[in-house]
């Protein structure tokens, strides 16, 4: 008797533990955690950043590349259509959570949403022209696309 | 100083500070505050611009520290602990013209923290990538944003030591001294015969053209990246 009750209160400890381990598992999947989707916007912004500073170095170089800056270009077009799915609720700054991004993002979606898909079509525009190869072009390009980038940061994004 | 003003009839006017060094103070007083300003509203071409002549100015008074006029050099103004200490205990004998024992180390402390800021302005880099230092293209990306973060602490502590220099300049006014105007007019009342005065003749004019054509020079092979 008193076996089968350890058994029995054995087997529900187990059962409860592996139900709590799969709910976790499923909300991990489903949702998550706000810091790596920070983490994940963060990552994505620096790699387009870094491209775009590659595109201007080759127009700076006086010998530009054209597959360098066509890869530039596409990395910043690829990583901007990503972006904005990166912004879920609950991922606004908020203690313990390293974030530039201000709240207005969430209050103002609208033209925070307009914003990223503005800079799809620019960045678009930019693989589009860096295939040309036409250094002018290229150079007018970038500054509109980096115009993009700033006007939404110097809305959306804490000044530091 | 510390000591009262000097009475009139035993004193004369003398020259104390040559005009490279007037016009490197006030022409970095005004790109300071233009710096400042073009940075605040991301008008980064005038903002390199300005960095640029700032290093300019810079490599200028570096030079003009070995071989300008005596009040302009560092062998006079750099001084020991010894100096210092003396000249804070009002113990300085010498009250030679130019900049006192402390002061001297403020000077360095505003040049070192300028060279600092210039420097981390060089491999700077923007948040998006598109502006950028003339020197960035040496460096990475997240290098670059280092470099930028650099170049805003620094910008801080210049800050504090303009704050430091307005406060020993007032300092002085209250006590009867007006540095401000020696800055601008070079001049100031030395007790005659004028011991460590400055000669009023032009000797400085040739190395002073010879010292900013190589700052300009340098200055432009900075701003080209050092490619030509």
């Amino acid at each position: 008797m008193s076996r089968l009750v350890t058994f029995k209160t054995g087997s529900l400890v187990a059962i409860a533990v592996s139900a709590t381990l799969f709910t976790s598992t499923l909300a991990a999947s489903a949702a998550p955690s706000a810091s790596a989707v920070v983490a994940t916007r963060q990552a994505g912004f620096k790699k387009m950043g870094g491209a775009m500073k590659a595109l201007g170095a080759q127009l700076k170089s006086g010998a530009p590349v054209k597959a360098k800056m066509v890869a530039a270009a596409q990395t910043i077009a690829t990583t901007a259509r990503g972006q904005g799915k990166l912004f879920p609720a609950g991922s606004g700054p908020a203690p313990g959570l390293k974030t530039e991004a201000l709240r207005n993002i969430w209050t103002d979606r609208a033209t925070f949403d307009a914003q990223m898909a503005k800079l799809v079509t620019e960045a678009d525009k930019l693989v589009a022209v860096s295939n040309t190869g036409n250094a002018a072009a290229i150079g007018a390009q970038m500054k509109a696309t980096g115009a993009v980038c700033g006007g939404c940061h110097r809305k959306f994004r804490k000044e530091t | 100083m510390a000591s009262p003003r000097p009475s009139p009839g035993t004193t004369r006017g003398a020259r104390v500070w040559d005009v490279p060094i007037r016009l490197f103070h006030w022409l970095l007083v005004a790109l300071l505050g233009f710096s400042w300003w073009s940075g605040e509203q991301h008008l980064m071409d005038w903002h390199r611009l300005s960095g640029l002549t700032i290093l300019a100015l810079l490599l200028f008074r570096l030079y003009w520290g070995l071989v300008g006029s005596p009040t302009a050099r560092f062998a006079r103004f750099v001084r020991g602990p010894h100096a210092v200490l003396a000249y804070v205990r009002g113990q300085d004998a010498t009250r030679a013209p130019g900049h006192n024992p402390l002061g001297g180390w403020s000077v360095v402390a505003m040049l070192v923290t300028l060279c600092a800021m210039v420097g981390a302005g060089l491999f700077a880099v923007d948040v998006d990538g598109l502006e950028s230092g003339p020197l960035a293209d040496y460096v990475s990306f997240d290098q670059g944003r280092l470099a930028a973060e650099i170049h805003g602490w620094v910008f801080n502590a210049l800050l504090a030591l303009v704050a430091v220099h307005v406060v020993a300049i007032v300092f002085y006014l209250v006590r009867g001294k007006n540095l401000t105007a020696q800055m601008i007019t070079g001049r100031s009342q030395l007790p005659d015969p004028r011991p460590g005065a400055i000669d009023d003749h032009q000797a400085w004019l040739w190395k002073a053209v010879l010292g900013a054509a190589g700052a300009a020079a340098i200055a432009i092979a900075v701003a080209r990246g050092f490619r030509f």
